[in-house]
């Protein structure tokens, strides 16, 4: 396909200015949005046996849950019922409680004991999963702008950018398209190759990151498009009011949990209760969100879809299902979500989505790459804003990744040595972080990237090796390791130890070994180079 | 292909085509999306449609400010946006307030 050569220098242009001023932040969405795949499991790994207590019958749920009502006065506020087998039957908020990444927030589990009396346990709320996600969200971009999350709003600026990225880099590929698409060529350079995977990994995920960068800005600013849809609305209310029981009543008449599991398997077809979230149950109001989680269908929220009920009546206030009475728009907009969220083929589309999200990181890591090759001298020291654009990429990219590594690998001694883990967590992440983004201004993009990633396969093969030691030598049985989202965890951590390990081994061969000038060369000081040739301040060191 | 003058060449003119696509580009999403919703399929009432027409403001407005940078000119970019904006609105404002 012939475009005028304007038109494709200006769209290069637009794709590298777009591309390089949010590849950063991206990276570390999209690494962290590929692990929320398998965020419930990591919290599942990560929450000692001892913390949990066991499950009981549909029927003693019921008993439970009055027994509980007249003990703690808040449970009347509101509670969960799990059916999860590994989960606690009933808990609820003793401190906090909400969405996001909550550091003090205090959960008390109940269940019964073999002679049916209440036994409860007060825990502390993991946060691991919930760290990963809100990394995901904010690319660990603390602060409030508004009653957002700065850190969304500024990846909806981001992704902005980036779908104009997407669009731009589309077009000034198009002439070479057809006659490159496959093309994975090693032994033209390292810039070629690296050209080439860039090229394939954004066409053949091209659908996927489309959709993502979509979504994410309806995430962060779907406020302000509803304010400003509201002029075009004019007297017309946009939204209808919610339905809500204005009765009150007392929670020892409240119906028995079979008769919510009725309701949901009269009203839809294919899916299973997990979990019912009771709120305000002595006040007006009182409601009982369930969430359902489909069997292989498109759902709204992240993992699953919500009905919420009157919890005295079952009538149903609220749903997230593909009804009649939410529509072909209903329908629609839940489509848009799921395909955010990769939720609509079970664990199928949990891999394809992990490995997509993991596929988009190194879209932009590459991206950053050729910037740099690019802008690289071929003879004499590099310029300073290359040299402080590879550090960072180095820094920041690894440095988040090694940040949730090392949060793992601590995760299990932290509980063995400490009880307040969640602040813990925050703390190992930022410490990470930031001093493997000093490391890399300290060292050097081509030093670091080495030693990052070898710091990195040893942070990964800790975590099964602590586990085993735990498992091997603490006195009580206090993780269960046999789970599949225990054994999945240890496993992908061996996986990516694999990975890392070879990856710094091909980057050390490039150092030593690779082409003289680039800002990736290493040489040792015994062999001088040729007066001014490749001295630069990341490789004297 | 014959060689093009300087005249007839595309104009980088970032800052100007930025400005224009991001606002006027907003604007023009949002006459789109009102006569949508408005006079598309199942009229203001639909179920959920709201939530849809919010849903389709973003996609438009960034694709006009992906494609704006083939405007010849900053100039050019502000008239032509600026034109639709006026037509999208006054049909708009005709259909929904005059008619």
């Amino acid at each position: 396909m012939k475009i005028r050569s304007d038109i494709l220098r200006i769209y290069q242009s637009v794709h590298t200015w777009t591309g390089i001023t949010t590849g950063l932040v991206l990276f570390i969405a999209f690494f962290a949005g590929a692990l929320t795949m398998f965020q419930t499991p990591i919290t599942q790994w990560a929450i000692p046996a001892t913390q949990t207590l066991p499950q009981v019958s549909l029927e003693e749920k019921d008993t439970l849950i009055q027994l509980a009502a007249k003990e703690h006065e808040k449970v009347k506020n509101g509670f969960t019922i799990n059916l999860d087998e590994h989960l606690s039957p009933m808990s609820w908020y003793e401190q906090g409680g909400g969405r996001g990444l909550r550091l003090q927030d205090e959960v008390r589990h109940a269940s019964l004991d073999e002679n049916g009396n209440l036994i409860t346990l007060k825990t502390e709320q993991n946060v691991l999963g919930d760290l990963i996600d809100w990394l995901h969200r904010t690319a660990g971009i603390p602060g409030k702008a508004g009653h957002e999350d700065l850190g969304v709003v500024i990846l909806g600026v981001a992704s902005a950018l980036y779908f104009v990225a997407l669009v731009s880099g589309v077009i000034f590929l198009l002439p070479t398209l057809v006659k490159h698409f496959f093309a994975l060529r090693q032994k033209k350079g390292a810039n070629r190759f690296w050209l080439d995977t860039h090229n394939l990994l954004g066409i053949t995920s091209l659908p996927f990151h489309l959709i993502i960068a979509w979504t994410v800005v309806v995430f962060a600013f779907h406020d302000v498009m509803y304010d400003g849809l509201s002029v075009v609305y004019g007297d017309e209310p946009m939204f209808g009011r919610m339905p809500s029981s204005s009765q009150t009543h007392t929670i020892d008449t409240l119906p028995p949990i079979s008769s919510y599991l009725d309701k949901v398997a009269e009203t839809t077809d294919g899916y299973t209760v997990s979990s019912l979230t009771f709120s305000k149950l002595e006040g007006p109001g009182a409601s009982v969100r369930i969430n359902i989680v489909g069997d292989g269908k498109m759902q709204r929220a992240a993992e699953s879809d919500i009905i919420s009920m009157d919890p005295y009546t079952t009538d149903i206030l609220y749903s997230t299902l593909s009804t009649d009475e939410n529509g072909t728009y209903g329908a629609l907009v839940t489509s848009f979500f799921s395909l955010h969220f990769g939720n609509f083929a079970n664990d199928a589309g949990r891999w394809i989505y992990f490995v997509l999200g993991l596929m988009g990181a190194v879209l932009f890591y590459t991206g950053n790459l050729l910037w740099l090759e690019k802008r690289r001298k071929k003879q004499g020291a590099q310029a300073r804003n290359t040299r402080v654009m590879a550090n960072l990429t180095v820094g920041v990219c690894l440095g988040s990744v090694l940040g949730v590594a090392v949060c793992l690998l601590s995760s299990k001694w932290l509980y063995l040595f400490n009880h307040s883990i969640n602040q813990k967590y925050l703390t190992i992440y930022y410490g990470v972080f930031f001093l493997s983004i000093a490391y890399s201004f300290w060292k050097g993009a081509a030093l670091s990237a080495i030693r990052l990633q070898y710091a990195l396969a040893i942070s990964c093969i800790g975590v099964p090796v602590t586990s085993l030691i735990v498992a091997l030598f603490a006195n009580t049985e206090t993780w269960t390791i046999t789970t599949p989202a225990a054994m999945g965890v240890e496993m992908g951590a061996v996986v990516f130890a694999l990975l890392f390990y070879y990856g710094a081994r091909k980057t050390a061969k490039r150092a030593y070994h690779g082409d003289a000038n680039s800002i990736w060369a290493l040489r040792t000081n015994t062999e001088t180079p040729l007066a001014g040739s490749n001295i630069t301040p990341s490789n004297v060191r | 292909m014959a060689r093009l003058s300087a005249q007839q060449k595309i104009q980088p003119d970032w800052w100007s085509k930025t400005i224009a696509s991001t606002v006027l580009g907003l604007t023009l999403a949002f006459a789109l999306v009102g006569l949508f919703a408005w006079y598309g399929p199942g009229g203001i009432h639909a179920a959920t449609k709201n939530q849809f027409n919010m849903w389709i403001i973003s996609p438009i407005w960034l694709l006009i400010i992906s494609f704006s940078f083939l405007f010849r000119t900053g100039a050019r970019a502000f008239l032509i946006l600026g034109t639709a904006n006026l037509i999208c609105w006054g049909l708009f404002v005709l259909l929904r307030y005059v008619l």
